[in-house]
């Protein structure tokens, strides 16, 4: 069962391996995410999602095959690359920065936009201080966008894990992202959370494409468009949901163990 | 009330420079009504100020650590020292600046192996480094002047400013406050651009890269770049503080930078508090008044300052306030801001605040 689609494509994986050893973590994937679509991952624990999210990044060096950026016209990107270029990432768990305000933590999503330099920074340059508050505000912003704005001053220590997951994502939008990679968002979140971020995301679609992992079926039954099945490192099934939720191969190897 | 709150948070340059501005006037006013001696001592504080705040950037703000800051500071001295022995009329301004690039040069050479280097790796580099440097300075006679060292008699007090004294001891009197009066100013202007430093994007960066370098990475920052900036930076400052310290004693010498001065520069930061501009101001004032302190010590306990454990006096002294500091004011000196203001607090009347309403 194959899924095709006429839109640019925003990132494809191309017979990526990756071997740890005697572990073939990643074994001949092939995909795509094309422009304003959302594509889940999902897959068993160890099945290799996280490491695809590597191999994306730059953290992780694939053993053969490449990825690539079609639409930015990039390939191989390092990690320090990918928010000039417009891809955005969230860590597994929460990954904020301790010491910073949740809006100082916002604002750096905004690191890689260029102006403030190190010259502007010592001289204190009106330039770099105008930059500063208009990112201030930008980022004041997407906090009231995901509703978590009164927490703008605290420190992401003191703050619910929900709450923090939120701010994880204000922080990767705050990039501008074209790209939004995001593992495992959900977890953590309640019920109406969980209802609120399934309408952020479907509206989030309108203006970059999303490849996310995530455990929570429900939630990613209903907001991607295409799901990607992975099992011991090889790619069993790619489909709409619909067709992934019939698929017998996939029953078998993965849903089939929840049931 | 938003240009209040702005500038007491210092998030305008020109808040800073008011408050950098003021406290410097402040501390020449003083200086009229200090003794000779105690200038003498506030203008090596003021100089020691300037590196603490440097190494007190890399360590607070970038997470690394150097143990190499009197390596740096030699750097600053040498090349200043070097160059003022042969140009004897160079601007001052001019001196200064070719002790910020030498230091600054340094510490960018030690930061790129160094920044691959985490905890007593990088800790250990630096400390070889500073080690090596005293060696060098006296085997190098020719150039350097060997174990002697290097005089200089660049701090020439301006007449107009000598003009301002008379009585008995007018020469020392005005020597003694211009070198006091001149690395105040300087000082400000460091601390100046490191306030700004703190504020800034680049300083934001630093942070970043200290907290999670992970998710640093992923917002764009290049983490060596960023380290190694840092490095530069405190580098830098080091050497301007070692470059005004040797000008204000007349000397370049190698006994000025042991390897125990970079614990003393520590020590001093972590007493102060670490990261901030006040800390570092905490850090020079108890450098300035230390060796009257030991000295202090040493008369009330009767212990003879040329023996064994008088000599060793300002380390004991230095390893005592630690502890307390530690026990006390974990954070440092400048921690206890708090606990005086909440006493402020409590102290003055509650007054009743109108409902300013959108005005807030
Ligand atoms: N750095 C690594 N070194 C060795 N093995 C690894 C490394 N990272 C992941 N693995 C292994 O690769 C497999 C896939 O891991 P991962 O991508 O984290 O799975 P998932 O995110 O789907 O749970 C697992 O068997 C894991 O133990
Ligand atoms: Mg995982």
């Amino acid at each position: 069962m194959t899924y095709s689609t006429s839109r640019p494509i925003t990132l494809a994986f191309e017979h990526v391996s990756v071997r740890f050893g005697g572990l073939l973590a990643l074994n001949d994937v092939s995909f795509e995410v094309a422009e304003q679509e959302i594509v889940g991952l999902i897959g068993p624990n160890g099945a290799g999602k996280t490491t695809a999210f590597n191999v994306a990044c730059g953290f992780q060096r694939p053993t053969s095959g490449t990825v690539s950026f079609p639409e930015l016209g990039k390939r191989g990107l390092h990690p320090a690359q990918l928010a000039k270029v417009g891809v955005a990432r969230t860590l597994q768990g929460v990954g904020l920065f301790n010491h910073l305000s949740v809006l100082e933590n916002v604002m750096a999503g905004a690191q890689s936009r260029p102006g403030g330099g190190l010259w502007s920074s010592v001289m204190g340059l009106p330039g770099g201080l105008r930059h500063e508050r208009v990112l201030r505000d930008e980022a004041m912003g997407q906090l009231e966008r995901l509703g978590v704005a009164t927490f703008a001053e605290a420190l992401p220590g003191g703050i619910p894990y929900g709450i923090a997951k939120k701010v994880s994502i204000a922080r990767a939008l705050m990039t501008r992202p074209t790209l939004l990679m995001l593992d495992e968002p959900a977890s953590g979140l309640d019920e109406q959370e969980l209802d609120a971020f399934i309408q952020l995301i479907i509206e989030l679609r309108s203006t970059m494409s999303v490849l996310l992992v995530e455990h929570n079926m429900d939630f990613v039954m209903q907001v991607v468009n295409q799901l990607v099945v992975l099992n011991f490192g090889q790619v069993i099934a790619r489909g709409t949901p619909s067709e992934i939720s019939h698929n017998p191969d996939v029953l078998a190897a993965y849903l089939g163990l929840d049931e | 009330m938003d240009w209040w709150r702005s500038f007491f948070r210092q998030e305008s340059t020109h808040s800073r420079l008011i408050g950098v501005t003021a406290l410097a006037a402040l501390t020449l006013a003083i200086t009229f009504v200090l003794p000779p001696v105690a200038n003498s001592e506030l203008a090596g504080g003021a100089a020691i100020a300037i590196v603490i705040l440097g190494l007190s950037w890399l360590i607070g703000w970038s997470g690394q650590i150097s143990l190499g800051n009197s390596g740096f500071m030699a750097v600053g001295a040498y090349a200043a020292g070097i160059w003022a022995h042969h140009h004897n009329t160079t601007p001052l301004v001019f001196t200064l600046a070719l002790a910020i690039v030498a230091g600054g040069l340094s510490g960018l050479i030690i930061a790129i192996p160094s920044t691959r280097l985490r905890g007593p790796y990088l800790a250990g580099l630096t400390l070889a480094f500073a080690a090596a440097v005293t060696p060098i300075a006296q085997n190098f006679t020719s150039v350097t002047g060997g174990e002697g060292g290097i005089f200089l008699n660049s701090l020439v007090t301006p007449s107009w400013f000598g003009h301002l004294f008379s009585g008995a001891n007018a020469v020392i009197n005005a020597n003694a406050q211009w070198t006091a009066d001149l690395a105040v100013v300087v000082a400000a202007v460091s601390f100046f651009f490191m306030a700004n430093l703190f504020h800034s994007r680049t300083g934001r960066a630093m942070r970043l890269v200290r907290d999670n370098d992970v998710a640093a990475e992923l917002m764009g920052v290049d983490l060596l770049r960023t380290r190694s900036s840092a490095f530069m930076i405190a580098a830098a400052y080091a050497g301007l503080g070692g470059a005004l310290y040797s000008l204000l004693e007349a000397s370049v010498r190698p006994e000025t930078f042991p390897l125990t001065l970079s614990i003393t520069l520590l020590t001093l930061m972590v007493l102060g508090g670490i990261g901030t501009l006040s800390g570092a101001v905490i850090g020079g004032i108890i450098y300035s008044f230390s060796a009257d302190l030991v000295a202090h010590v040493n008369s009330l306990t009767g212990v003879n300052p040329t023996s064994n454990l008088g000599a060793n006096m300002q380390g004991i002294i230095f390893g005592v306030l630690l502890i307390l500091t530690m026990m006390f004011a974990p954070r440092g000196l400048v921690s206890l801001r708090t606990p005086i203001q909440k006493l402020f607090r409590i102290l003055r009347p509650r007054r009743q605040t109108p409902d300013l309403g959108e005005l807030h």
